[in-house]
């Protein structure tokens, strides 16, 4: 995406204004969720506030909590910016507002109605930049695990694992990135952010990867093996990359998110794990990705929403199984006319590095 | 995004702290005859409740619940297998799954007979969650005195801001060596932002969270009887109540505003200077 103001968001809101009769939007967004202000001025601020004010006629302006976000949205778009120190004595009145769920309280006057869920959908269908910006992003989530698999290894910590792949990624282009990770045998039962535990041979080191490259995150999951993996690994692993292989045959224009969640668990299913694909020992079978790392609609079994083309999404099987502790494995699609095309291109095994 | 290294060393920050700090919250409660004190927290903003219970979410949203006289309990969003690592970095005995955070309070305060609650700072509570205690008896309990730093919180800052002044001491680096670098250190989350002036200056800002602590320290690299010149006007501004001023205190991890802790910036001719400090001096 080129141009720091999306003018198809901008044509695509004016649209929505008029449908909606409301005569002004505004666009939120805190330290942990840009994503809605940078579904319309994708400039990565980094103050604690900021919104972008668009009025029916189709003028943008900016209300920043940050002077160096001031200057910054200024150069690089162009459009008004004002920096206030007191956020809410700056942000003007709209009739509707996408991320008001997030706002404090004491920053919303009137009753605006939300237009979250509607910026989430229209967020949803990709156009060529973006898709653009997510291919890019994968690409440096490939580069970051071929990293990740290179520097792993016995006696390095979790956490100093992440701090070189954190490192490498921002060298390389990265504004931010999520990750999890775990490590350890069948005694782990989910990802979280890294301790201090130092890998042992014969761990399976779990990570989701997902670098930001101009405000679009990809995602990879893979796991790594330290040593010879284990016959509850390879069996294990086995069963993860056809769940994923399930889903990534059926994922089309037309189908149901839950079917794409179906897919998968009945691969667990059909080898006696079908236990494990509820919520006690996982979160969703994947999700959308975008402006935001996790975007909706999730892929669950209960998730009534069509897929549709240009969606871009990740199909992930990760669970606990007792064969081999937590595992991950997916990797970021792109929903096209007749089905999907793979955006990573890492190789889809169960890494395996010499614990040497 | 928080995803460095999140633990709880007891040697730096003893299990006593937080006996101290629930005691204020507590008081504060006894005063207004209220049975238990809401905190919101989530990834952003974490740390009013970092600073009472050391829970520091890296993912998603909860409320922590102090009742007056018995434990604080954790209504947490995040899934039960994680409650073992938040067990051990935080001083909870008692987490609840949440995924409907307000309902699982419901339940809570029906539980406990509770007709009432505090919440802290209400009138920053994320709307949706503010819309969702409408209608129930709730009371805006502000954090001025509950949450004021303590000596254990300006030591962990310090310590914060000793790891982000060494990293800037060596000057030019690009980003990813410093995300390295301090991640390395513990560095739990971090933003770096890089402001150059033309080609012969640049200055570079760190705002880091160690252990929940967030500090933010900037430094300008030119021509040295600019930097020279920048570094006089931070003190004449620490002075004088002059210069640009981010609260560190509150929720999110830097707001304007002052606050006992606070990071202060000076500009000259396109270049910065800034330190966390504290009354006069800097950490």
């Amino acid at each position: 995406m080129t141009d720091a103001i999306n003018e198809h968001r901008r044509r695509q809101l004016m649209d929505l204004m008029a449908e909606r009769h409301w005569d002004s939007i505004l666009l939120y967004g805190h330290g942990w969720r840009k994503d809605y202000f940078r579904s319309l001025v994708n400039v990565n601020y980094s103050g604690p506030h900021a919104a972008a004010h668009l009025s029916r006629s189709g003028e943008i302006s900016v209300i920043v909590a940050d002077p160096w976000d001031r200057e910054l949205i200024s150069e690089v778009t162009g459009a008004p910016v004002v920096f206030d120190p007191d956020f809410a004595h700056a942000l003007p009145r709209a009739s509707a507002i996408a991320g008001l769920e997030l706002m404090e309280a004491r920053f919303v006057h009137g009753a605006p109605a939300s237009a979250t869920a509607d910026i989430e959908e229209l967020r949803r269908i990709k156009t060529p930049d973006e898709i653009e910006c997510l291919k890019q992003a994968a690409v440096l989530a490939d580069r970051g695990y071929r990293y990740f698999a290179d520097v792993a290894r016995v006696g390095m910590k979790e956490y100093e694992l992440v701090a070189e792949v954190e490192g490498f990624l921002k060298s390389n282009g990265a504004e931010d990135n999520f990750m999890l990770i775990a490590s350890g045998g069948t005694e782990v039962v989910g990802m979280k952010p890294p301790t201090a535990r130092a890998f042992q041979p014969g761990d399976s080191i779990t990570t989701e990867l997902t670098p930001q490259v101009n405000g679009y995150y990809a995602q990879i999951c893979r796991t790594l093996v330290l040593g010879e993996p284990s016959k509850g690994q390879r069996e294990a692993f086995a069963i993860f990359s056809e769940a994923q292989q399930a889903a990534e045959d059926l994922i089309r224009p037309g189908i149901r998110a839950s079917d794409a969640a179906r897919a998968q668990n009945d691969v667990f299913r059909k080898y006696g794990y079908g236990d494990y694909t509820g919520s006690k020992y996982t979160r969703v079978r994947g999700h959308c990705l975008g402006l935001f790392p996790d975007e909706t609609p999730h892929i669950l079994e209960d998730v009534d929403y069509v897929i549709k083309e240009n969606m871009v999404l990740i199909a992930h099987p990760n669970t606990y199984l007792p064969l081999s502790g937590y595992m991950v494995f997916g990797d970021s699609l792109l929903v096209t006319a007749s089905g999907n095309v793979r955006l990573n291109t890492t190789e889809k095994k169960l890494f395996v590095k010499d614990a040497e | 995004m928080k995803r460095g290294l999140i633990a709880w060393d007891r040697t730096q920050l003893p299990p006593s702290v937080f006996d101290s700090r629930l005691a204020r919250a507590r008081a504060a409660l006894a005063v207004r005859n209220l049975p238990a004190l809401l905190v919101y927290t989530d990834v952003w903003r974490s740390n009013q409740a970092r600073f009472l219970t050391n829970f520091m979410p890296y993912w998603n949203r909860s409320l922590v619940v102090i009742p007056l006289d018995t434990p604080p309990v954790l209504l947490c969003a995040l899934s039960p297998r994680v409650y073992p690592w938040i067990k051990s970095v935080t001083i909870f005995e008692d987490i609840r799954p949440a995924s409907k955070l307000t309902a699982t309070l419901d339940q809570l305060c029906e539980d406990r007979g509770w007709s009432g609650l505090g919440v802290l700072d209400l009138p920053k509570l994320p709307v949706e969650i503010h819309s969702s205690l409408r209608g129930r008896a709730i009371v805006d309990v502000p954090s001025a005195g509950i949450t004021d730093p303590d000596d254990a919180e300006f030591a962990m800052r310090r310590r914060a801001a000793a790891l982000a002044r060494k990293a800037l001491e060596k000057g030019a680096a690009e980003i990813g060596q410093f995300e390295r670098q301090l991640r390395h250190l513990g560095a739990e989350d971090l933003v770096i932002r890089v402001r150059s002036r033309g080609s012969d200056a640049y200055s570079v800002s760190v705002a880091l969270e160690y252990c929940g602590h967030w500090v933010k320290v900037t430094r300008a690299y030119g021509p040295a009887n600019e930097v020279v010149m920048l570094e006089r006007r931070f003190h004449a501004a620490l002075a004088d109540g002059g210069g640009y001023r981010e609260n560190l205190a509150g929720p999110q991890p830097y707001e304007p505003g002052t606050g006992p802790i606070f990071a202060l910036h000076v500009e000259h001719q396109g270049l910065y200077y800034g330190d966390t400090c504290a009354g006069s001096q800097p950490l």
